[in-house]
């Protein structure tokens, strides 16, 4: 019993160290302005804009990623073929790109002059610039996110209950929606929940490949990079506003999650 | 942990023994000095020190915020004088000019400010708060409301700082974007300058200043000095910055 | 469609397999054949691939060689290029761990394989709470399988295979994950569901004493071959190697059991003698004892002591297993013992001697039949 005790101690005290580093920056966000302060500076019109657009290209992106994502993930969980662990790393190589090395890599293959540069301008699609080129930026950093979670929770799943669906006269897609992916439910989402907070606070990917307009291109984040020039407080306000978003996102989807799912925490 | 915890911080802090020679000056300058300030840095006497470079605006947010950058230098007069007022930096010294110029990428069509004013153009400027930005508005505002109406309505991006406009040039992404005439110096031989009538041509006066509360002012009022006559200088020229306004 | 459904009739549709696949320690190479309507257990250790013969003939893995036929549908048939996939097999299959789906109720569970065929959800939510209530679930039709004991769980795994009244009947150790106390109860109710389902079955087991019951034969399988097929009571009496004798452990006996004097259970061995036993148990019954615990003596000895079962049999045959020896007796049933190469040569054991075989009343365990 005795020789536990320094070691409680000093693991409790890790966890209160990381607790308190990682909950302060948040905390000063909130404390640094007045709540008066903090609604009229979100009345400014560029704030708002920058708001809409976060949200509608980065649900656009979430949409991409998981209508393509999904079936990716679960031919990488359920198959097996040659060059299969070449073809996860290519996959997850976006996560440890640094944001802008990605934008400059969109650049090089979406851009004007880039690999597929003149394609895209033949057949009429803008991506740089365009809002269109912000929801790419963000589909390219956000979706190993998910497809690393969806791959796990796939892989998770019993795979003799893949068997039994099938035995019992499902074909492989009804198996798919009927039984994967139920089963992999808590996964996604919360795959779903990382990539969108992921996409929520991306900067440099979107600075670089689409530019920063407002209304336009000019997210969030790139917003509140602007204003931390000129109007601190509008800084502090959006990003209070951010923060504020990503914790409710966060939140619920683990609560939607514990819900639509609970037979599948004990089996 | 805590050890650990310790080293690290005393590591990137600055808890160095006071006046140690061995420690490199920190400068934080605008993006269009990233070229000239590397290769003054590579040979200055007193080791090379580590730059941030940035939107004048942002590092000028920075030091309001408690950052504490041996040197500041911006790509206008407001910014140091608006810090030496607070109190936060000694007396700004102008060292240098640039001259705002009309960049498009070398094999453009473009060759006129008027060209500017046709819908299909990309235009690309800084954001309003960064230097090149505010220039760049003081430039459209002599034209005169309609036209530069008309010029703003091109604008397809507001970059934070120069670099980016000369990155979406480079990229071929933008028709065209305004940036010192130092960028296409450094852009080597991809961007062309349409160089701006005498009257719209703004006074781009560059300022640096020492921050208050680092531990090396001397060197760094050599660096500052060295800016305006001596190496430093030289490089500034050949970069394509001008002389400092008398 | 309509040729399909006529076949699912289970006329004279018997299963038929032949299956070559090369597997990690060893080669599989086997061929079966379940008439309709019967039970082949198909019984071996751990690793036999045992499961993999299921797993080929419900579709699941494809044999480097072979074929599979039900009836007179051809479901594999390798050099042909035919695989029927297994959504159109229509093999009921319950796997051993029953693999019932966690986000499903048990009714919906049940009603699964019945999206193909039944249309309209009250329908099929009628049918799967018919199937519940002959497997005596219906109260629990609403309850997700986490909250479902493990015979409860067996039992809804069973109704789920039966649903769409599939054309054989793949079960994967249906008993091993039970208790012992559940498993006598559900060794009954299984034998009965088999009986009524009326499909050729093939059941894995690793127990031998469940193969026994269960099987109306029993196929021994090691390191991927068949190496004894026939009745259980026959691979007991002559097995066909050590391996086989070892496995096969206990003899079987059946009769009927009464109460007896002393508190001992009587049997009636079918065939005449009757046995005791210290188990309670009447009606049908099968005894069983594990060859080890049957001692051989000359005809004519009596020793006192704990009571004692003797029965007068012939020697048929004399397997020697090492130091041991596996002597296969005739008697009103087949019997094996097992003694020691000394006691064979002291008693002069040879095919054709007459011995009494003996062994406890309390070495003799009876389940109900």
């Amino acid at each position: 019993m005795r020789a536990l005790r320094p070691f409680d101690a000093l693991v409790t005290l890790a966890l209160a160290l990381a607790l308190c580093f990682l909950t302060l920056p948040v905390v000063a966000i909130f404390a640094g302005t007045r709540p008066g302060e903090l609604v009229a500076s979100l009345g400014e019109p560029g704030v708002l804009d920058a708001l809409s657009l976060s949200l509608k290209a980065t649900l656009a992106a979430l949409v991409v990623i998981v209508v393509v994502g999904a079936p990716a993930a679960y031919v990488l969980a359920t198959r097996s073929f040659r060059g299969r662990s070449a073809v996860i790393t290519l996959v997850e190589l976006p996560l440890v790109l640094p944001p802008a090395v990605a934008g400059i890599a969109l650049l090089a293959a979406l851009g004007p002059q880039g690999l597929l540069g003149g394609w895209l301008e033949d057949a009429g699609v803008r991506l740089v610039f365009e809002t269109a080129g912000v929801i790419v930026a963000l589909v390219f950093v956000a979706a190993p996110f998910f497809l690393s979670q969806a791959q796990a929770a796939f892989s998770a799943v019993d795979h003799t209950w893949l068997e039994a669906s099938r035995t019992l006269g499902a074909s492989e897609a009804r198996t798919f929606l009927s039984v994967m992916v139920p089963s992999a439910l808590p996964g996604l989402l919360s795959g779903l929940a990382l990539a969108w907070g992921r996409a929520l606070g991306e900067f440099g990917a979107t600075l670089i490949f689409a530019g920063s307009l407002s209304g336009v291109t000019q997210t969030t984040p790139l917003a509140i990079y602007e204003l931390f020039a000129t109007d601190l407080t509008a800084a502090l306000a959006l990003s209070a506003v951010l923060v504020a978003i990503s914790g409710a996102l966060l939140l619920s989807v683990k609560l939607v999650g514990g819900r639509v799912a609970p037979g599948l925490l004990a089996r | 942990m805590l050890a650990a915890l310790a080293l690290v911080a005393a590591g990137c802090g600055r808890q160095g023994p006071a006046g140690s020679a061995e420690e490199p000056l920190t400068v934080s300058a605008a993006a269009s000095l990233a070229e000239a300030f590397g290769r003054y840095g590579e040979g200055f006497k007193g080791g090379s020190p580590r730059f941030s470079f940035a939107g004048s605006d942002e590092l000028a947010a920075q030091i309001r915020q408690g950052a504490r950058p041996d040197v500041y230098a911006a790509a206008n007069t407001k910014l140091p004088g608006a810090l030496h007022r607070e109190g936060l930096v000694e007396r700004p010294v102008t060292f240098t000019t640039n001259a705002l110029v009309l960049a498009v990428p070398a094999d453009s069509e473009i060759d006129a400010l008027s060209d500017l004013e046709r819908p299909g153009v990309d235009l690309v400027v800084g954001s309003p708060s960064v230097p090149v930005g505010s220039y760049t508005r003081e430039v459209l505002s002599r034209l005169g409301a309609q036209r530069a109406g008309r010029i703003l309505a091109r604008v397809r991006s507001q970059e934070p700082d120069v670099k980016g406009v000369v990155a979406k040039l480079v990229a071929g992404a933008a028709d065209a974007g305004f940036v010192y005439r130092s960028d296409v110096v450094a852009a080597g031989g991809r961007l062309r300058a349409l160089v701006l009538p005498e009257r719209l041509r703004p006074q781009a006066a560059y300022a640096a200043a020492v921050v208050r509360g680092g531990d090396r002012p001397e060197l760094a009022r050599r660096f500052v000095a060295g800016l305006r006559s001596g190496r430093g200088a030289r490089i500034l020229r050949a970069a394509g910055f001008g002389p400092p306004p008398q | 469609m309509r040729a399909r459904k006529l076949l699912s009739e289970g006329e004279g549709a018997g299963l038929e397999l032949r299956a070559e696949l090369r597997l990690d320690a060893f080669e599989l190479a086997i061929e079966l054949a379940v008439p309709a309507g019967s039970c082949l257990a198909l019984a071996g250790p751990s690793g036999a691939g045992k499961s993999t013969v299921l797993r080929i003939v419900a579709g699941l893995v494809r044999p480097d060689r072979g074929s599979v036929r039900c009836g007179e549908v051809t479901w594999l048939e390798t050099e042909a290029g035919i695989d029927v996939p297994p959504e159109l097999r229509h093999c009921g299959y319950v796997f051993q761990d029953y693999a019932l789906f966690p986000h499903l109720k048990a009714w919906q569970n049940v009603a699964y394989g019945l999206r193909g065929e039944v249309r309209g959800r009250a329908e099929r939510r009628r049918r799967a709470e018919a199937l519940l209530e002959r497997f005596g679930l219906a109260h629990l039709a609403d309850a997700h399988p986490r909250t479902l004991s493990g015979g409860e769980r067996q039992r809804v795994a069973l109704a789920r295979a039966l649903a769409p009244s599939p054309r054989a009947l793949l079960l994967d150790e249906p008993l091993t994950a039970l208790d012992s106390r559940t498993r006598a109860t559900a060794t009954r109710e299984l034998a009965s569901v088999l009986r009524e389902a009326d499909v050729p079955t093939l059941l894995v087991t690793h127990d031998f004493a469940e193969a026994a019951t269960l099987g109306d034969t029993v196929a021994v399988m090691a390191e991927g071959r068949l190496v004894q097929h026939g009745g259980a009571a026959d691979l007991a009496a002559r097995p066909v190697s050590a391996f086989v004798a070892d496995f096969t452990g206990a003899v079987v006996l059946s009769g009927v059991a009464r109460p007896g004097p002393e508190g001992l259970t009587l049997v009636d061995l079918d065939g005449g003698g009757d046995i005791a036993s210290v188990d309670h148990a009447t009606g049908p019954v099968v005894a069983s004892v594990f060859p080890w615990e049957i001692a051989l003596e000359p005809p004519g000895e009596t020793r006192g002591g704990s009571p004692r079962n003797r029965l007068a049999v012939e020697v048929a045959s004399v397997t020697p297993l090492g130091s041991r020896v596996r002597v296969g007796l005739e008697g009103v049933q087949p019997l094996a013992a097992e003694v020691t190469a000394a006691s064979v040569r002291a008693l002069g054991i040879a095919p054709g001697r007459t011995v009494v075989a003996t062994w406890k009343a309390a070495a003799t365990r009876l389940t109900s039949s």
